[in-house]
């Protein structure tokens, strides 16, 4: 009996798969733009978009999921009153070629936005979202996901995960809609053979030798759990941070925001979600303008603990998937590996 | 699945002036399909049109409802907004958020209510629940204790509420920091009223004010040896949502919104915050 849960898609079926794909709803993945940057865009036309698998894209499907800014509800003020309304629904999405760490990171945020409340705002996009992922073959130079436990290949999460055998994809189903789409589809794919297994598993073995970084994300997380890091630390992290928000906004699990409304005119307006960074120095001011926070000792603090102690503590897996953007970003060089590096060197009490 | 920041509609049915810059807000929520109840301490998430929203305590008690009373001292661009509003105005309410007093362990306890100016307000909600209480049940707080302080005579706010709690035997002790020759009364920090006889074995002490009087209070609370546990506060922070999802008021693993604001002093001194560095 044919097993769906694991095909073979002939790469030669990729585009005509996608064409059908983006018939049924709006297709997002990794395209590279004229300026040659890579990022997750809308396909109109998938003949002519130049979907790049190579290169990791410089933003995670955060843009799309939990958007820089989204309207979560529009307001009248008016004689009739101060009445508030449901923003628009989200179209169904089919995301290709999404990264392990990516996807990792979408798993934390559902987390995030279900407890204590169910977020509506964001799981009106995630439950019309469908997620392929593509495991990485060559890990690019900043990432360290096998440290962080959220890659090169996932085992759970995604609704379908590609594996790039070379001329073909093993293609596995994790969920429900990720098989309801091979079987949808069964056409375009082929039954998996044994040495298609076989090619697979030396893939992952050598991918997990490529790696450059050495990155103990699990070492300090446990550290973290009863050791005091040396205000020291916090306050060299703290000198060469900017302020400029970068590394939270790349973050695929940044989910810290802000809620404002703003008026379009003299009786109507949009509450709006932004993001926002614990970085910066407005996060915590109250009116007034008393902050419970010093910047200039603990600017880095919230994120790194967060990321790696409560993280750590809540779910057994630090909220850092390893996706190396941030040391890409961060041009004051406190990216979270530093701290990572220095936590590890012991210089906690 | 329900927009979990659209606020329900309410409608100001009364203004109180407390003094120059707090006003308390008497609301009343408009729609009645939708059942609402909070408990002591908790606080609302207020939206003015154009202006956003605001954690604001409630300063009433669950017994006053229908009607919710937020006192609202003027300080930034929501709060003024609202102090240009007038009765039959309407505001936006979501809520009840956070944790309350713990006012089920009351009973048998004398009461220590130990404010500053604008912190006095969500403890006046526990304070009229806990006299209403006196009233209807025999098991229930013995002595009640009022230490108030405030910047000037001017500044003294909720005179109104403090000249009913007199008459119903709370004993009422203010303070100014700032005195003048019509002011009997005492002058100097709501910690100089802190004399060891006013604390009991079975005292419960409950503080609210800016977060340096906070500290002080508790310093000289524990001094005259009140116990951790039966020190009550209830911390003020910048917060987006008020469920636990903004990350704004996070507080060394815990968020204010959802695991406080009330906090016993035991709870607060694991944590590595602000008010007690």
């Amino acid at each position: 009996m044919l097993d769906l849960n694991e095909m073979i898609l002939p790469k030669d079926n990729l585009t005509p798969l996608l064409r059908k794909l983006a018939k049924d709803a709006r297709l997002i993945a990794p395209i590279k733009n004229s300026y040659g940057d890579t990022l997750f865009t809308v396909i109109d036309d998938i003949d002519k978009a130049a979907i790049d698998l190579e290169n990791q894209p410089q933003a995670s499907l955060k843009p799309y999921l939990l958007p820089q800014q989204e309207t979560l509800a529009t307001y009248r003020n008016t004689e009739g009153g101060y009445i508030f309304a449901e923003a628009d629904e989200e179209p169904e999405s089919i995301y290709f070629g999404v990264r392990s760490c990516d996807l990792t990171a979408v798993l934390y945020t559902d987390l995030v936005f279900s407890r204590p409340v169910k977020d509506s705002s964001y799981f009106k996009r995630r439950n019309k979202s469908l997620l392929i992922t593509i495991g990485c073959n060559h890990p690019f130079s900043n990432c360290f996901c096998e440290a962080s436990n959220s890659g090169p290949y996932l085992e759970y999460g995604y609704d379908l995960q590609f594996i790039d055998l070379g001329d073909a994809y093993f293609v596995s189903a994790g969920r429900r809609k990720g098989l309801d789409l091979l079987e949808k589809w069964l056409y375009f794919f082929r039954a998996v053979t044994d040495s298609d297994r076989e090619k697979r598993y030396q893939l992952q073995l050598e991918v997990r030798g490529k790696f450059t970084q050495n990155i103990q994300v699990s070492q300090v997380c446990q550290l973290l759990q009863d050791h005091e890091v040396d205000d020291s630390i916090w306050r060299k992290l703290s000198g060469r941070c900017y302020d400029c928000g970068g590394c939270a906004y790349v973050c695929p699990t940044c989910t810290c925001f802000s809620v404002d409304d703003a008026a379009i005119d003299e009786n109507h307006g949009l509450r709006l979600r932004s993001w926002d960074a614990c970085t910066s120095s407005g996060f915590t001011r109250m009116t007034g303008g008393h902050n419970p926070v010093d910047r200039r000792t603990d600017a880095l603090k919230r994120r790194f603990l967060h990321k790696l102690k409560y993280d750590y503590a809540e779910h057994g897996k630090p909220s850092c998937t390893g996706c190396g953007r941030c040391v890409d970003i961060c041009f004051g060089g406190v990216d979270i590996t530093t701290f990572i590096s220095l936590a590890a060197k012991g210089e906690t009490v | 699945m329900k927009e979990i920041f659209i606020p329900g509609r309410a409608i100001i049915r009364e203004i109180v002036q407390e003094n120059k810059q707090i006003k308390t807000f008497r609301l009343e929520l408009l729609d009645k399909t939708q059942s609402f109840t909070f408990r002591p301490g908790q606080f609302l998430m207020l939206s003015i049109p154009h202006c956003g929203e605001a954690a604001i305590s409630i300063s009433s008690p669950p017994t006053a409802l229908p009607l919710i009373d937020l006192s609202i001292r003027k300080a930034g661009v929501l709060t003024s907004a609202i102090h240009r509003m007038h009765s039959g105005d309407e505001v936006g309410l979501r809520g009840p958020f956070g944790t309350a007093f713990p006012v089920g362990n009351f009973p048998g306890h004398d009461l220590l209510f130990i404010a500053g100016g604008i912190g006095l307000a969500p403890l006046k909600s526990v304070l009229d629940y806990c006299l209403f209480q006196q009233e209807v049940e025999d098991d229930t707080v013995q002595r009640i204790t009022l230490l108030y302080g405030s910047r000037t005579v001017a500044d003294i706010a909720f005179q109104k509420a403090i000249e009913k709690w007199k008459n119903q035997g709370v004993d009422c002790r203010l303070t100014v920091d700032v005195g003048d020759p019509d002011w009997s009364g005492s002058v100097g920090l709501v910690t100089e009223l802190l004399h060891p006889d006013i604390i009991t074995p079975q005292t419960i002490s409950l503080v609210c004010g800016p977060p340096i009087m906070i500290r002080f209070v508790i310093a000289k609370l524990l001094d005259l040896g009140q116990s951790e546990t039966a020190i009550l506060t209830t911390l003020e922070r910048h917060m987006k949502c008020g469920m636990g999802l903004c990350g704004h008021c996070h507080l060394d693993g815990k968020l204010v919104c959802v695991d406080g604001p009330v906090f016993t002093y035991a709870e607060l001194k694991l944590m590595n915050i602000m008010e007690f560095s």
